[in-house]
């Protein structure tokens, strides 16, 4: 008999399974397991959230969305997925300006292996391309980011970003409509009033579930220059946008100003030195948010201490391992993502070659570092070449904040347990999609001999990329966008 | 992949400093062909990829030049020589070279020192708009190495970027009013952090 998952935390006011509680021993001692760890359960697949997602869980595929074709449309790339607060809803967007929306199929006792399922639950044009007139240049109409607002009513709100424009959807169902209407006929056509001779009243009549998406708000002409990110605030009432050089905050029913509260743009663009690449605000604390730079920093801003953040609360920094210095040494501590842990207690960065938990507590230095992809440091001349060393990866934890995950090269997949530092690679490819089947951990040999089923560095396939994941609120389960390709995979006990 | 060409830019291997100026050439190649073909992307000039391979490029050219602050770019050897102050670099202000820490000029934060000097040897250089094409000036001896292609093709993308910067004039001044550079491009005087940021 296996456990059922424990609930996860509330989005506000409490705190995922903190591994290192408050007052327990410090944050340099090695950590007990937290309780329901696996290793307990050995064997059993599914601790819950609570018990921590790498290697021991048994991941299966699940299903995977998208063209088979080995030619790839530039416009079906995949370029951001996120799940809903619920997991109910899944939205991808691509390089084309298309976003689509999967929905969870409910439990169904005559279609028992359709539980769990994603299928599509709505798919619209969200971005078009545009001409700048004044610039002479084509606006890309590709969805940089998608996120969901909490749901209030029946009809659920996404934003999504081109590099100009942030846009406010609405997306909702329709399943009955009216008949019996006075002053026109059933094909809609006017009556003529005068031939009317009795009055009645409409009826609802149901009709085949539509689903209807619709564009409530455009957020434009703030960003000079291409936005990197978008955050909703805790309140559900504002979020921000940020650029490479500026972030701007918004309130969701105004769209013709915005407060700028961050600007490094120096007088002088000669002196510039590092630019804003990602920006979230904090979870719970509706007056906090973080930014990254792409000199490695994270700063976090407090909006209550004046109404432009260019002086921080608080700056994260590791400093540099002089040993490791390259020419690409900057390049690479860039930072692509940062992500708030669901407790809002730590933060996670994503740079080229790591990914690094910090405690908000603690600046100088991170308190988990993980290694992705170790072996490419001594490749960086060649991906300077093919411009691989600029790919921006994302990271993502799980509902639990006891896991986290990020892409790498090759469809590789990257899953790290916090609790019992375990890690495991997994990949995405069509030769293991067999329904729910079981994934292999994939090695990738860094040197010496090859062993069976390892694969060479030099083997490793860097068109095929993963940058975008996404793990489900709750349970354990992962969309990992490979390319053109959805794929989704569950924890067995699922 | 090369692997001596990867150790190189690591900064291992035999051969030391010879392995550096040769990686250090081929990146500044690399850096210039991506800058030069940024302006043809779809979507605009990336800022932030631009900035990164300008950073690159700056490192790659102090180490090709055997400038002071190259060996900030690569990991700290053994040895007596005292590390060049790679933070004050890091920050963007120029190295204290020796003949403009002679003229007592500020080094930070502004490249302006070394803008000037080039003016002070071509007066017509440092006007945007109005400098006339030249021919390549012979490339400075001190170089031991084999500097005509190095010199050619930065020639040719100089040439090309203030040809380019003069088409699109009206464009770049709508954005960012920014001085245009429209530098002689000397391998010494060609400043490619303020062509390629200006660029924008």
């Amino acid at each position: 008999e296996t456990p059922k998952p424990p609930a996860a935390a509330a989005v506000c006011g409490g705190g995922g399974s903190d591994p290192v509680p408050a007052g327990a021993s410090p944050w340099w001692a090695p950590q007990p397991p937290a309780p329901h760890t696996l290793r307990d359960m050995a064997g059993v697949a599914g601790g819950g959230g609570g018990g921590g997602g790498g290697n021991d869980f048994q991941w299966c595929f699940s299903q995977v969305k998208g063209a088979i074709d080995e030619d790839v449309a530039e416009a079906d790339i995949i370029s951001t997925v996120e799940f809903n607060y619920s997991g109910d809803l899944l939205a991808t967007g691509d390089k084309g300006g298309r976003v689509v929306i999967f929905q969870r199929e409910q439990e169904n006792k005559s279609r028992p292996h359709s539980r769990g399922e994603y299928n599509v639950y709505s798919t619209f044009q969200s971005h078009e391309p545009e001409f700048d007139y004044l610039k002479s240049l084509e606006i890309e109409e590709k969805i940089n980011k998608i996120r969901w607002l909490p749901q209030q009513n029946a009809a659920h709100f996404l934003l999504s970003t081109n590099d100009k424009t942030i846009k406010l959807w609405k997306i909702s169902e329709r399943d009955k409509r009216a008949e019996g209407y006075n002053l026109k006929d059933e094909d809609g056509r006017l009556r003529d009033p005068f031939r009317i001779t009795a009055l009645r009243v409409p009826i609802l009549k149901p009709m085949d579930l539509m689903v209807e998406a619709s564009p409530r708000r455009i957020f434009a002409n703030a960003h000079t220059y291409h936005i990197n990110s978008i955050s909703v605030n805790s309140d559900h009432e504002t979020y921000l946008s940020a650029d490479d050089l500026r972030i701007n905050l918004w309130h969701l029913e105004i769209t013709d100003r915005s407060f700028n509260i961050v600007d490094i743009k120096p007088a002088n663009m000669e002196e510039l030195t590092e630019v804003i690449t990602a920006a979230e605000f904090h979870p719970h604390h509706c007056n906090v948010f973080v930014y990254s730079s792409s000199k490695g920093t994270i700063r976090l801003c407090d909006m209550r201490s004046s109404a432009l953040c260019d002086r921080h609360s608080k700056f994260f920094e590791e400093p540099e391992d002089p040993s490791s210095r390259s020419f690409f040494s900057e390049i690479i501590s860039s930072i692509s993502d940062v992500k708030f842990s669901h407790s809002g207690r730590y933060m996670m960065t994503r740079d080229y070659l790591s990914v690094k938990v910090w405690d908000l507590n603690m600046e100088n230095r991170p308190v988990e570092t993980y290694q992705v992809h170790e072996y490419l440091r001594s490749k960086l001349c060649s991906l300077y070449e093919n411009d691989c060393i600029f790919d921006k990866f994302e990271c993502c934890w799980n509902g639990s904040d006891s896991a986290i995950m990020t892409g790498s090269y090759n469809n590789f997949f990257r899953l790290f347990d916090r609790n019992t530092r375990r890690d495991i690679t997994l990949e995405a490819s069509r030769e293991s999609s067999k329904p729910r089947a079981i994934l292999k951990p994939r090695k990738v040999c860094t040197g010496g001999k090859r062993k069976k089923d390892e694969i060479s560095v030099d083997s490793l396939d860097f068109n095929k990329k993963i940058l975008h994941t996404a793990w489900h609120p709750t349970d354990n389960i992962i969309a990992v966008a490979a390319t053109n390709n959805l794929y989704i995979f569950q924890d067995k006990i699922n | 992949f090369s692997r001596r060409r990867e150790r190189a830019a690591r900064g291992l291997g035999a051969g030391g400093a010879m392995e550096f100026r040769l990686e250090a050439h081929r990146i500044v190649s690399i850096s210039l062909g991506k800058i030069y073909s940024a302006r043809g992307q779809r979507g605009g000039l990336k800022l932030h990829k631009n900035l990164l391979v300008s950073l690159v490029l700056r490192s790659a050219r102090r180490v090709y030049l055997g400038e002071p602050g190259g060996e900030c770019a690569l990991p700290p050897r053994p040895g007596p020589p005292p590390p060049p102050d790679c933070e004050r670099l890091r920050r963007g202000c120029r190295p204290l070279a020796s003949e403009a820490a002679a003229r007592g000029r500020p080094e930070c934060p502004a490249e302006s020192p070394r803008k000037r000097s080039a003016a002070e040897r071509d007066p017509a250089a440092g006007y945007p708009g109005k400098k006339p094409r030249r021919e390549t000036e012979q490339p400075p001896p001190q170089e031991d190495m084999e500097t005509g292609n190095v010199a050619s093709l930065i020639s040719i993308f100089g040439s090309g970027f203030s040809g380019l910067l003069g088409k699109e004039r009206g464009a770049a001044e709508a954005t960012e009013p920014g001085q245009v550079c429209c530098e002689q491009p000397v391998l010494r005087s060609l400043n490619p952090w303020s062509t390629a940021i200006v660029a924008f």
